[in-house]
């Protein structure tokens, strides 16, 4: 079995205690180490309180707290390394990774009645679980703290103690517990509760002391009473390998080391001084252990931490192994050897390059060498692969550079976040399953800014996935330090961030009010471009006046009417109108808001701002949509009257009064003539007097209401002609001279058809108009003879146009003659 | 299927695309069978990007108008209300929502706001008790409806709208995600209804503006009387006259159309026979047909004649109606009075026409245009003349009509002249607005879609990329409104080279409205060898006089 370990850190973290003393808890993915000392084991003077503390992988402090809370039986760390205590009531406390404390929640009142016995924290693919088991040997669990939905596990029954060890799995998406209760493992789902054997489990087993679930939940390994470990599939259908190591002390801790996609299975093995790689290789690999140590699970290996070193067991990955491999022929192996020959400038890296060559293995080496340099940790070794991989390219046509170019790119950030003063020791296959956008929220988590934008950049990740977002968590934590003034503050954010794509002023804002820094966030808004975005959180900070500016700025109504309602519920009535009135546009959107919602208040506002002109029309609109009697109509218009007077609009307070006038004066008509006259125009209503025959009384109105002179004779012609009363008609024509003239007459009576009546006029009509006259009663020779005397060109050919071929072919010709004529002259 | 919208130099069917896809996403949130109620405002633009068949394809089974009271019964799932954020619909819907409550087995509701949510409604709703009754509440962007290839509306009556917002988000439509966006238009020019009062007062004399004066069209569609359509066959003896209206869809898909709707309409009438001389040889075609192959190729083409025959033969009918009405007295008469008033005579005095006009009752709209028209080319109307036309006005159609003559007064369309000055023939001979050499049948200038009167709009975008606005900065001060013009600068990377001989395109967008007639002086300008610039054109609603001085009216009762 090919695994190898090797050192990350030489940790300086000063512990005072013993490992084995503290609760300890570290997550995976190179994540943060947390230490809670002095937990409530048995007889250790209650009145010290406990410390927690929190150290980086590399063992940097980040965080050290007092715990003043209750008795605390397990940590862990969540997916977004974020620390959950989970405490003996069932209480879980959630703290940040510099100690500070996010929220709490409680694991349920079965719990808090039974305390808990032993808890453990767990990752599913939808997030980071916890799961319980309690004094009364039941199990609680909830396998997203997110989204937190507690189950209770049934019963197993017949179990009178706890369990001697447990496990959670996670298959097809739902969270089991596994557990073993003498010779008998037992499997929960949220239904039942089964029975279950692993097949091809040596006999004599009396009791489970460890199991052990791999990182990604597939494989399944359990440590016997008789020193014997059964690994295989976590279904419990498959059998992988055994492994009897003969020690029947209860080990400290066990734990999966291998790398995915690989054949070989193994488990790592931990008791107080030794540790034990076993596999289905017949002999296992063995270390001393110098000092107390803790074992925490990769996903391609194991870290190991003690009081002075971090190291790294893994499985040798293929590509180092067959480079690295004592006497090894395979191709890259001889690259390294060939680049180490050409830099002593020796005639040995031809000859080298030639046997890879002939063997037509070129490209294979360069991507070993490649790959390879990915998996070393010291970046001398990494760069002598990838020296021998960019020799070995050199004698390549066609080798697509991206490989080596982004393998370069990775380790040069991998190297940056292992630094010890970062202290992420990833690997390169973790950071490849973690992708850069969650190592870059991690580093964010740790207040690494400007690595991170440096990693951006580096990168040339886009501005809104990388810098941006970065600097925007930056301002979110700027916001946060209490010591600097806000004028501070604004100042340095607004430098930093200036107008760089995809940052949210008012997100920053909005955390800088969630700090109580309101002053603070109405300075950071003031950097948003959209107003629109500014608008929601000045209103949650009662700043509801510059929210309406702002939203009037935004040019989006519904905005400025969100915040006007707000307003009005919030000012009394006099402020809110004074208010408005400094904002015109807001007044006019509220204006119409009224206009069809609220009619009172509309009035109210016209009021307010002596708008007369508006109080006006508004009481004409009511004269006729609020009122019906006649009585109420014109009391409403006498108001529009005197509105319009006021608002020196004589013209409208005149016809207004000329309104109310006629109101009355048509419901006297209706009185006293019968038929209906209400609302209809003076116009109509003279017309109907005369088609009703009440001449007199039309002439009254005409008169009272001094309708012009020549409206009031095309009144009366189409009146009369619609009568077909031509003796009336006739009578009026002589009555004076008509002051629009005679060619109406001949026009209406045409209309009417009575070309009887029309030839009566046609000799009235002035000579502008005689020929059309003449043409409109179809007499085409004489509208010839005037248009030949007029010599008008227009009119003769307006003639013409009228000549039918056979009748008038005479007249035609006439025309024609004199057109001639004219042309002569 | 939209052939037409993607013709122009900026594809406009990649934005109809957008807004459908948007439209399927919605549906398909709502699973199951689905009712939809309308909007009536909105079946018209929707129209335009969706077909039933579209809807029908994600179960849409029944459509509904929304109307007070209950629903009519459907069995559907889901029902889902397609609205403008009006509160007052909000009241309807919410009436809706609660008595299907009380029918029976649940349903589910949702709501889509078109063209965006509104919170106001969205607080109405829950005033109302049924916020909660809905699993959806979206909104859908329905901000530009593309109408032709170079052609975008809003079709929204208030025009109060954000429009840099959606300048935003047709970028976004045009480049997808991508973070750095190639500039479609070079240019873009914001220009607001009242710069230009006098324009779409103006009786608009191409096809396609004619059309519109007289029938209206709306959402691209117009209902045209139906005796002209019936099929002239023997025999039929003229029975069966069909009474329901014609509806024909107008856009440049329509080849004969694209070819005539921006053409004054006294020279559609050659291009009309020409085309029927032609196509009537290609049928005679057949009888030279001899070999096998010949007629087979004859018929491979017949489709398309017959379509080219029925478009023409729709055209003509159209062209006759029209000329029934451009040929009459009256229309000759308005038509002169309005060009006295643009080429500036006798604005300062009573018009006898107009007074006729009172005194014989004609439509008021058709009274107020003219009078707004008057007022506008006088820089407004001495106090004398004004009270007099509304005196007038008001005896002759009621005195309720006091609200519309105050609406045109705030509108600016009806105004006392102050201060005694005329601006109007300074700035009608800076601008050359009347031009007295038309030539109607082959163009020069723009002022042939007024036969005389150059769209003042049209003009200053003219005079805006040739020679530019220094030339005339007298005029700018005195018309209505700031004028500014902003430079977006761009990343080298992003500027774009420009080959020899292509044009700029400047995006023009009305605010408040454009015509027909503006837009076929604008396509006209698009289309000049010397230009230089093409234009697609946006607004917030597609309008002429008579339906602008509609929106401006008021009936109390």
């Amino acid at each position: 079995m090919g695994h190898r370990k090797y050192e990350l850190y030489s940790m300086d973290w000063d512990l005072k205690e013993e490992l084995r003393d503290c609760l300890v808890a570290a997550a995976p993915y190179g994540g943060p180490i947390a230490l809670l000392r002095n937990p409530w084991r048995k007889e250790k003077a209650a009145s010290v309180r406990p410390v927690l503390e929190i150290y980086s992988a590399s063992g940097m402090p980040l965080a050290s707290l007092l715990w003043k809370s209750g008795p605390v039986v397990s940590l862990g760390w969540s997916a977004e390394e974020e620390l959950l205590c989970v405490q003996e009531d069932g209480v879980v406390l959630v703290y940040g990774l510099h100690g500070d404390f996010r929220r709490h929640f409680s694991m349920g009142n079965e719990v808090l009645q039974n305390r808990v016995l032993d808890a453990r924290i767990f990752h599913t693919e939808f997030g980071s679980g916890v799961a319980i088991l309690t004094g009364a040997h039941r199990f609680t669990l909830s396998a997203n703290v997110g989204d937190l939905k507690l189950r209770r596990m049934p019963e197993v029954p017949g179990l009178q103690s706890a369990p001697s060890c447990w496990t959670t799995l996670c298959q097809d998406r739902v969270a089991h517990i596994l557990l073993a209760v003498g010779p008998d493992l037992y499997l929960l789902d949220h239904a039942a509760c089964s029975s279950v054997t692993p097949p091809g489990l040596a006999p004599g087993v009396s009791s489970f002391l460890q199991m052990a679930v791999s990182f990604t939940y597939r494989h399944l390994a359990l440590f016997t009473d008789t020193g014997y470990i059964w690994m295989g599939t976590t279904s419990l259908k498959e059998k992988l390998c055994e492994f009897n190591c003969n020690i029947r002390a209860p080990p400290k801790q066990m734990v999966w080391c291998s790398r995915p996609r690989s054949k070989e299975r193994a488990v790592v093995v931990a008791w107080e001084r030794r540790l034990m790689v076993v596999g289905d290789a017949p002999e296992s690999i063995q270390f001393v252990l110098d000092e107390d140590s803790y074992l925490v699970p990769e996903l391609d290996g194991v870290r190991i931490f003690s009081r002075s070193t971090h190291e790294f067991l893994h499985e040798v990955p293929v590509a180092s192994e067959e480079i690295f491999k004592i006497a090894s022929m395979a191709p890259g192996a001889l690259l390294l050897e060939a680049q180490k020959e050409y830099e002593k400038e020796s005639q040995k890296a031809d000859e080298y390059l030639r046997e890879i060559q002939e063997l037509g293995q070129l490209t294979q080496a360069v991507q070993q060498c490649i790959e390879a340099a990915g998996h070393e940790h010291r970046p001398d070794m990494q760069k002598s692969l990838l020296r021998a991989a960019s020799f070995g390219k050199c004698f390549l046509d066609r080798f697509p550079p991206d490989s080596f170019v982004r393998m370069c790119q990775d380790l040069r950030v991998l190297n940056a976040v292992r630094d010890y003063h970062i202290g992420i020791p990833l690997t390169y296959s973790q950071y490849k399953q973690l992708t850069i956008q969650v190592l870059l929220d991690r580093l964010v988590l740790r207040r690494l800014y400007p690595l991170a934008i440096q990693i951006c950049e580096y990168l040339r990740l886009p501005e809104v996935q990388g810098v941006s977002r970065i600097l925007a968590h930056w301002a979110c934590y700027k916001v946060q330090q209490k010591d600097v003034s806000d004028e501070d503050v604004a100042r340095a954010i607004n430098q930093k961030l200036g107008d760089t794509p995809g940052v949210s002023y008012s997100d920053i804002a909005a955390r800088a009010y969630g700090c109580g820094r309101t002053e603070l966030a109405i300075k950071l808004l003031e950097y948003e471009p959209r107003s629109g975005e500014q608008v929601p959180l000045l209103l949650k900070m009662k700043r509801s006046k510059l929210a309406l500016s702002k939203a009037i700025e935004s040019g989006d109504t519904d905005l400025v009417f969100t915040v006007l309602l707000h307003l009005k519920n919030e000012l009394n009535r006099g402020d809110f109108f004074m208010t408005l009135r400094n904002q015109p546009m807001a007044l006019s959107l509220y204006r119409q808001f009224c206009k069809y919602q609220e009619l009172e208040t509309l009035k109210d506002l016209y009021n307010q701002d002596d708008n007369h002109q508006e109080l006006g029309s508004f009481h004409i609109r009511a004269s006729y949509a609020a009122e019906e009697r006649i009585e109420g109509r014109v009391a409403a218009l006498q108001t529009a009257a005197d509105a319009f007077y006021k608002a020196k609009n004589e013209f409208a307070a005149k016809a207004t009064e000329d309104q109310m006038r006629l109101l009355r004066l048509q419901r006297r008509l209706e009185d006293e003539l019968g038929g209906r006259f209400l609302d209809l125009s003076l116009h109509d209503t003279v017309t109907t007097l005369i088609l009703g025959g009440h001449n007199k009384r039309a002439e009254q109105l005409a008169r009272d209401f001094r309708i012009p002179d020549k409206r009031l004779w095309w009144l009366k012609l189409t009146a009369l002609a619609d009568l077909e009363d031509w003796e009336e008609l006739e009578k009026f024509s002589k009555s004076k001279k008509s002051p629009i003239g005679y060619l109406p007459f001949v026009e209406i009576c045409m209309k009417q058809h009575n070309k009887y009546e029309a030839k009566k006029y046609t000799s009235r009509v002035g000579p502008e108009q005689k020929v059309k006259a003449l043409l409109l009663v179809g007499d085409v020779a004489q509208a010839a003879d005037v248009a030949i005397e007029h010599r008008n060109e227009a009119e003769l050919s307006l003639v013409l146009s009228h000549c039918t071929g056979a009748t008038d072919g005479a007249t035609a010709d006439k025309i024609q003659r004199a057109r001639a004529q004219a042309q002569k002259k | 299927m939209a052939a037409h919208l993607s013709y122009g130099r900026v594809n406009l069917n990649v934005l109809r695309e957008a807004v459908r896809r948007e439209l399927r996403e919605f549906l398909d949130k709502c699973a199951g069978s689905k009712a939809i109620v309308w909007d009536e405002y909105l079946t018209g633009p929707f129209g335009l990007i969706a077909q039933y068949s579209l809807l029908k394809e994600h179960e849409v089974e029944k459509m509904f108008t929304l109307k007070g009271s209950r629903l009519p019964a459907a069995d559907v799932k889901n029902i889902i209300f397609f609205v403008r954020p009006r509160l007052e619909l909000m009241d309807i819907i919410a009436e809706n929502v609660l008595s299907e409550d009380r029918r029976g087995p649940a349903r589910d509701f949702h709501i889509l706001f078109v063209p965006r949510r509104s919170l106001l409604c969205e607080q109405r709703l829950k005033d109302l008790g049924v916020l909660g009754s809905f699993i959806h509440r979206e909104e859908y962007s329905l901000d530009l409806i593309p109408f032709d290839g170079d052609l975008l509306s809003m079709e929204s009556e208030g025009a109060f709208k954000q429009v840099a917002n959606m300048m935003i988000r047709m970028k976004r439509e045009f480049t997808g995600s991508q973070n750095s966006i190639f500039p479609v238009f070079d240019n873009l020019l914001l220009l607001d209804r009242n710069v230009d009062l006098l324009t779409p007062l103006a009786t608009q004399l191409t096809y396609e503006g004619l059309i519109d004066e007289i029938y209206g069209i709306q959402n691209s569609y117009v209902k045209l009387p139906p005796e002209k359509f019936a099929p002239k066959k023997q025999g039929d003896g003229g029975k069966d006259l069909p009474t329901e209206a014609k509806k024909l869809q107008l856009n440049s898909a329509e080849e004969l159309y694209a070819e005539i709707r921006d053409k004054n309409f006294n020279a559609v009438g050659s291009v009309l026979s020409k085309k029927a001389k032609v196509i009537s040889a290609a049928f005679e075609e057949r009888h030279n047909a001899k070999t096998v192959g010949e007629i087979k190729q004859f018929v491979s083409q017949l489709p398309h004649m017959q379509a080219a025959r029925g478009s023409l033969a729709n055209h003509t009918s159209i062209a006759e109606l029209i000329k029934d009405v451009t040929t009459s007295e009256d229309f000759f008469d308005k038509l002169t009075v309005e060009q006295e008033f643009m080429s500036g005579i006798d604005t300062d005095k009573v018009n006898s026409y107009v007074e006729e006009c009172i005194a014989q009752k004609h439509p008021l709209i058709k009274v107020l245009r003219l009078v707004c028209l008057q007022s506008v080319c006088n820089s407004g109307l001495k106090q004398k003349v004004l009270d007099y036309y509304k005196r007038e006005i008001l005896q002759t159609y009621g005195y309720e009509h006091i609200l519309t003559l105050h609406n045109l007064e705030k509108a600016g369309l009806l105004k006392p002249q102050l201060g005694g000055r005329n601006n109007y023939p300074t700035i009608r001979k800076t601008l050359r607005l009347w031009m007295d050499d038309v030539n109607e049948q082959n163009p020069t200038d723009i002022s042939y879609v007024y036969s005389g009167y150059a769209p003042l709009s049209v003009r200053l975008a003219q005079l805006l990329s040739r020679p530019g606005w220094r030339s005339i900065e007298e005029v700018l001060r005195i018309l209505p409104g700031p004028h500014f013009e902003e430079r977006q600068p761009l990343p080298t990377g992003l500027q774009k080279k420009r080959q020899p001989g292509e044009n700029r395109i400047t995006l023009i967008f009305f605010l408040g409205g454009v015509t027909f007639a503006e837009i076929a002086a604008l396509r006209f300008l698009s289309q000049l060898e010397d230009g230089g610039t093409e234009y697609v054109i946006a607004t917030t609603k597609l309008m002429n006089g008579a339906s602008w001085i509609e929106s401006l009216m008021e009936k109390p009762f």
